[in-house]
């Protein structure tokens, strides 16, 4: 079987063509991402996240108003996997104060129903995640210590002194959420499948490092074609790459909470994918001025535009064929890799596509439109 | 022909070193499938016998089903240990990056801070927050701004600015490195499988801990205050009554049976006591050891040396747990709180016996007689005059009037310095010790002492650490990604390999076949550099299914060019390869430079994927330069027609 075989299409003389498209896609991705925005996920934002898997089907509505009245503010609920997951996201590190008087009067109410004899005979001092409390003797504060744990507070002794007479409840955020589940969410018993917190700072150090790997391997890519191409090669296929990675950002914005079980987020899984992208696109363009080297060499006279259309139909069919053998093993991903890598795939499937179309398209239409205008000789 | 000869046995060993590297992977996977099914037939079991079991309870019986099949067979422990490792997102458990809290140590650090020194200490830590500088240099800057020196709250009148703050930088240096071995030693005793604990930067603790779901625990464990104690020894006399005592309950023999050995414990002169013990022991020798361990469970498990004048007894690693069983049921802390005294074992093994350590096991008073909060220095030093490793060790005035009491009242007997219920050292009390200055020795190098040195500043100077990060896979979620991952990567490999049979004919099935070469050898290497398969790592396999047949299409493409020119096959095999290698080469170094700087920079499960991506990069180039090559040129020489579709 051969496809593909002896093409004889001349795409550059319909570049403009090409350059309409591209154009467009682009402004399409930047208007979107200017006016709906990026989403970035948990490791870029902060904050806490829990994904809980209910033993029957749940609606997300529900859950919403359930979790509504919490006081915790604005919550993202999203299904996750199946009609009985949920992710439920905050962007609080910490449970606000406002909240505090209510946790506590629960915390005192069990307390008190528990050891009626030592109700109000006790201290409680408050920090930002947790409220201490000071007993009378060592021993009832290891016997409460004990039982508000079993009761779903993160409780436990000060310290394992034996003179210790403090017991200390952590509220953090995802225990609040936890135990507010369990008290509004009757007779659907969950079970916690992920949490996740993440602090402010990792949140901006990760940007950081997420920029410094971006142009690190632009600056890579760039060096490694310098030594292999001259500079209008070089020009032409990096300016491909921003074509590749701006315009799959584009449909980031544009699909956002569009399709249904697709998560759109930009997290740092899809930051791999964006990077491995860029290794990945420049390899179609890499292939197709190799092939316009070896055949400048073969027919000198003929024009740049010429030798740039056979160099594309001679290496169309393997273009064609190894994107399509990525793109099938991505797209098994995309069906069956589950919702951890489904945003991962997503981006390798639609930037795999764009790649391929730039390297043929783009980058050696520019390389073209470069000669032309300032009329030079272009040399390998 | 002799080059083909050549090239085949590389290729044959290659697959021969995989199967063998891949091998314990499979075991491993075997065994957990029998353990798990043990275990269910034994919740079942249960269940029937004692329907009023607790969850827990359940649960803790069950643990000890599973443990004890493990340690039954080392084989399964060996097999688990060389096989592929899964992070955390396929094999569930915790990942909690921590950071030590520089300001609160140095607001312990301050000699007398105020209000003035607070807020300046406040706002360098909000600063430091948000930007890449230390704490200390902020805070340097901020006196320096405000005209303040810095020793009027830190070090001593004389020294300068930057001496003190050398010293701080010095000090929160060693308060990582003391929050990561308090770390480690709580982790160790908390019996998680396998946990990571790394430093990362100058000030980030990375705790990994596989399989731990319940995150309280572990949070507490993680930051906790650590508890440092100095606790008597018992006397060897009476640490081996001990001992029969809680090996004859242990046997299901009540105290009283034994009236022999109960009334020489009363008698003066304990030292009969004792030899007679030795005694009781050297005979049961000869009992078969099934027989000795139903007779004497506690001497069963740990070990004492009757030769030996102290009486520690010796607990090998894996019999750590069963011990700790043991000595938590209730008739055993009967014995021991009757005479306030509590069994706690070393923090580190002694010794090593057959690749496993051996832990000392002491038995020492349950009250302690100083915590560390009366520590104010500890140093690590070679003696001069010995040029042995010891430590030293300063308290503040009420914990030295103390310790002149305690050692004075204690010569000759052993006291153990005790972090978190495990010993580091217990040495011999010389004589008394006024003014609270001692020198501790018998570390058997200067690494050790330093780590004693790190233990005794545990307590004086607490690390307080902050939660950075935090995240929690739960079992199911890894088992649903494992089965994900492994559907996607058959599916992936059945695609590509078909539609390259399909399309390539004989050519293409040899692509197919190098390519299952190529999975297998990405695995075996993992599991050879001890490597964590992640989700993306996964991913990185499927991933380079699709990539790595790019090099086949270009060298089948070319040949099938070269053949078009009129050459023969043979010619355009050769040539084919030849031409291809160039592109082959570039389209899989800048997919390489990515890698790599994916690696530099990502953490956790996207490590896994640059780690997957890069092997797979390396194993497809061999797949296609050596193997594919290998199988055509073999099929050629046998004289079969090669059909390129």
């Amino acid at each position: 079987m051969q496809l593909f075989h002896n093409l004889k299409i001349d795409f550059m003389g319909n570049r403009k063509y090409f350059y309409l498209l591209s154009v467009s896609l682009f402004l399409l991705g930047m208007f979107n991402i200017a006016f709906r925005g990026l989403q970035f996920g948990i490791d870029f934002k902060g904050g806490t996240e829990i994904v809980v898997k209910f033993e029957k089907p749940i609606k997300i509505a529900d859950l919403r108003t359930d979790l509504q009245s919490t006081g915790l503010g604005e919550i993202e609920i999203k299904t996750f996997g199946d009609n009985a997951g949920a992710l439920i996201r905050t962007e609080l590190q910490a449970l606000p104060q406002n909240l505090f008087p209510k946790i506590q009067k629960q915390i005192e109410d069990d307390i008190n129903s528990s050891y009626p004899a030592i109700a109000g005979k006790y201290r409680s001092e408050k920090s930002p995640n947790s409220l201490t409390y000071t007993f009378n003797d060592p021993d009832t504060a290891s016997a409460i210590a004990n039982k508000l744990f079993l009761d779903g507070f993160q409780s436990g002794k000060v310290s394992e002194e034996v003179t210790n007479r403090q017991v200390n409840v952590q509220v953090g955020i995802s225990d609040w959420i936890k135990e507010s589940l369990k008290n509004k969410v009757k007779g659907n018993s969950f079970q916690v499948l992920r949490e996740e917190r993440v602090g402010p700072k990792v949140g901006n150090e990760l940007k950081r490092d997420t920029m410094i790997a971006i142009v690190l391997s632009l600056i890579g890519i760039l060096i490694y074609l310098a030594f292999r191409y001259k500079f209008v090669f070089a020009f032409g296929a990096v300016l491909a790459l921003f074509h590749d990675v701006l315009i799959t950002l584009g449909l980031y914005a544009v699909l956002y909470n569009v399709i249904p079980g697709l998560n759109l987020e930009v997290n740092l899984t899809v930051v791999a994918a964006f990077l491995t992208l860029i290794g990945y696109s420049i390899n179609d363009t890499v292939i197709v001025f190799d092939r316009v080297r070896e055949t400048i060499k073969v027919h000198k006279t003929e024009s740049l535009e010429t030798l740039m259309n056979l160099a594309i139909n001679k290496t169309m069919s393997r273009t064609i064929i190894t994107g399509g053998t990525t793109l099938m093993s991505v797209f098994v991903l995309l069906l069956l890799g589950g919702d951890v890598l489904r945003a991962f795939a997503f981006t390798m499937f639609f930037g795999i596509i764009i790649g391929t179309y730039s390297s043929v398209f783009v980058a050696s239409a520019i390389v073209v439109d470069y000669a032309k205008k300032y009329n030079k000789k272009v040399e390998f | 022909m002799k080059a083909l000869r050549f090239r085949f046995i590389i290729i044959v060993a290659a697959i021969a070193i995989s199967v063998y590297l891949l091998y314990p992977t499979y075991q491993d996977y075997q065994n957990t499938k029998q353990i798990s099914q043990a275990v269910k037939n034994k919740r079942e079991l249960l269940k029937k016998v004692n329907p009023g079991l607790s969850v827990d309870q359940l649960d803790k019986l069950l643990q000890n089903t599973s443990d004890s099949i493990k340690a039954a067979d080392p084989s399964i422990r060996e097999a688990r240990m060389k096989r592929i490792k899964l992070g955390l997102d396929l094999q569930g458990g915790m990942r909690v990056v921590l950071e030590v809290n520089t300001v609160k140590l140095l607001e312990k650090l301050a000699n007398n801070p105020d209000d003035a020194f607070k807020n300046i200490l406040a706002s360098a830590g909000k600063e430091a927050s948000l930007s890449n500088e230390s704490v200390v240099d902020l805070i340097g800057r901020k006196f320096q701004e405000k005209g303040i020196r810095l020793s009027r709250y830190f070090g001593t009148i004389r020294q300068d600015d930057s001496e003190i703050l050398k010293d701080l930088k010095k000090q929160s240096e060693e308060a990582v490195t003391r929050a990561k071995e308090i770390i480690r030693n709580r982790v160790d005793q908390y019996g998680v499988s396998e946990p990571s604990i790394q430093l990362q930067g100058e000030r980030r603790i990375i705790v990994e801990l596989p399989g731990v779901a319940k995150e309280e625990e572990a949070r507490q464990l993680l930051q906790g205050t650590a508890l440092l104690e100095f606790k008597l020894l018992k006397e060897p006399e009476f640490t081996v009554n001990v001992m029969e005592q809680v090996d004859r309950v242990l046997a299901g023999k009540s105290l009283e049976d034994t009236s022999e050995v109960d009334s020489t414990k009363n008698v003066p002169g304990a030292k009969k006591d004792s030899s007679l013990a030795k005694n009781d022991t050297t005979k049961n020798q000869k009992l078969s050891p099934e027989q000795f361990a139903k007779e004497h469970p506690f001497f069963s498990v740990a070990l004492i040396n009757p030769q030996s004048q102290s009486a520690d007894a010796y607990v090998k690693a894996d019999q750590k747990e069963r011990l700790l069983r043991m000595l938590a049921k209730p008739e055993v802390q009967n014995i021991l709180n009757s005479s306030n005294a509590e069994f706690v074992l070393g923090a580190k093994p002694v010794t090593y016996q057959e690749g496993q350590g051996v832990f000392v096991l002491y038995l020492v008073n349950k009250t302690a007689e100083l915590t560390g909060s009366v520590v104010t220095n500890a140093n690590s030093n070679i003696d001069p005059s010995t040029s042995a490793p010891v430590v030293n060790m300063e308290m503040n005035s009420e914990g030295a009037t103390e310790w002149a009491r305690i050692t004075g009242a204690n010569i000759n007997k052993r006291c153990a310095i005790v972090l978190d219920n495990v010993v580091y050292t217990a040495p011999v009390i010389r004589g008394k010790i006024p003014g609270g200055r001692s020198q501790i020795e018998g570390s058997t190098d200067l690494a050790e002492a330093k780590l004693l040195e790190i233990v005794l500043k545990a307590g004086a100077l607490p690390a307080p650490v902050d939660i950075m990060e935090e995240r929690t896979v739960g079992p199911s979620l890894g088992q649903d990604s494992i089965s994900q991952g492994f559907n996607s990567t058959l599916f992936g490999y059945l695609l590509v390999g078909i539609f390259m049979i399909v399309y390539y004919k004989r050519a293409g099935t040899a692509s197919a076949l190098a390519l299952s070469l190529v999975i297998m050898f990405i695995l075996s290497i993992l599991a050879y550099f001890k490597a964590t398969l992640t989700l993306p790592g996964i991913a990185g396999i499927v991933l380079t299914i699709g990539m790595a047949v790019d090099s086949n299409v270009l060298i089948i493409e070319r040949i099938r060019e070269e053949l078009a020119t009129g050459k023969t096959m043979k010619a355009s095999i050769d040539s084919g390869f030849s031409k291809a290698l160039a592109a082959i080469v570039d389209s899989n170094i800048t997919t390489m430079i990515t890698a790599v700087i994916l690696y530099q920079f990502g953490t956790g499960p996207v490590q896994g994927f640059a780690l997957t991506l890069m092997i797979g990069i390396l194993t497809s180039l061999f797949g296609a330069l050596v193997i594919t090559r290998v199988l055509l040129d073999f099929l050629l020489n046998k004289g079969y027609k090669i059909t390129l579709g």
